[in-house]
């Protein structure tokens, strides 16, 4: 999943927002950060932050393999995306609730109810990150000042 | 398609030494100037044979749109019936415009997309890659490669 945000006229203090971010990937006890990088591509800032999943998991398909926030731009004209990766995503068979495989290595498939899904998770910190961005924003949050590009 | 772009292969009686072809494809990874590895698991899952590794993008690239983040390419399973995912990830790729060579981002953004020759992009890194994977199987299988043996899973 990829989420893809520009924000304008917020006056947002994309330091803080970033850590707020960073600290919030922190919590999460199946993931450990693996790579950040902080600087500017061609005059612009950018900042991005990669968490992975530190141990193999109970069930494959669907489940939070990685999870990159990027935030690049200027306090009033910026983007964020939001990427969470899962192993097998395109062997879940939407609407019939199984697997396309089958055999010995259905197994990897198989239940796992402990297991963090990259979709929900997704989800649960676009929400998060919404919440992050009204705290470091000196204006008010609208949705005219938001444009979302999806694949 | 720039980025996000699982491939997936489920193999089939070729009896593929996995733990060799698993350490081949993390030294293809490794001999990328521009890549680090940042992760690698090992163990099962579900008692299925499992390894995947991550590799990350170094330093931050001199452009971002369709720029190669990170792969990361999974086996799972055993040598006469297995899978390998590969996924590789790009920065902002919904952003550009594949058939207009362009992108829709303006003002003081735009310089994220600017040009720079030396670009190490996801879709290019990933065909390569896909093409060294399949030289890898065939070099790790006992049993003879052939279409039928092969099955590939796409979104």
């Amino acid at each position: 999943m990829v989420l893809t945000r520009k924000y304008k006229d917020l006056g947002t203090n994309l330091e803080s927002l970033y850590k707020d971010i960073k600290n919030e990937l922190q919590q999460d006890k199946d993931l450990t950060i693996s790579s950040e990088m902080n600087g500017s591509v061609n005059g612009v800032p950018f900042k991005t932050l990669t968490a992975v999943r530190a141990t193999a998991p109970r069930a494959l398909t669907g489940t939070l393999r990685e999870v990159t926030v990027t935030l690049a731009g200027v306090s009033d004209d910026w983007l964020l995306e939001v990427h969470t990766g899962a192993w097998f995503g395109n062997m879940i068979l939407p609407g019939a609730g199984g697997f396309l495989i089958a055999g010995p290595i259905g197994a990897a498939a198989g239940a796992g109810t402990t297991m963090v899904l990259a979709r929900e998770y997704g989800r649960k910190l676009k929400n998060k990150i919404k919440e992050l961005i009204k705290k470091n924003s000196g204006k008010q949050y609208a949705e005219s000042k938001i444009e979302t590009f999806i694949d | 398609m720039l980025s996000n772009m699982p491939f997936i292969r489920r193999y089939k009686d070729l009896n593929t030494d996995l733990p060799s072809l698993y350490k081949d494809i993390v030294k293809e990874l490794q001999n990328e100037k521009e890549l680090n590895i940042s992760n690698e698991l090992k163990g099962d899952v579900n008692k299925v044979p499992f390894m995947s590794v991550t590799a990350s993008r170094k330093s931050i690239p001199k452009l971002v749109t369709g720029t190669l983040r990170e792969v990361t390419v999974t086996i799972t399973g055993e040598k006469n019936d297995y899978l390998v995912e590969m996924h590789t990830g790009a920065w902002f790729s919904n952003l550009a415009m594949p058939y207009l060579g362009a992108t829709i981002l303006v003002g003081p953004l735009a310089g994220l997309a600017l040009a720079g020759a030396t670009g190490l992009y996801a879709g290019q890194y990933g065909r390569k890659l896909k093409g060294t994977i399949k030289g890898l199987v065939k070099k790790h299988s006992k049993g003879t490669y052939s279409d039928e043996k092969v099955e590939t899973f796409a979104e």
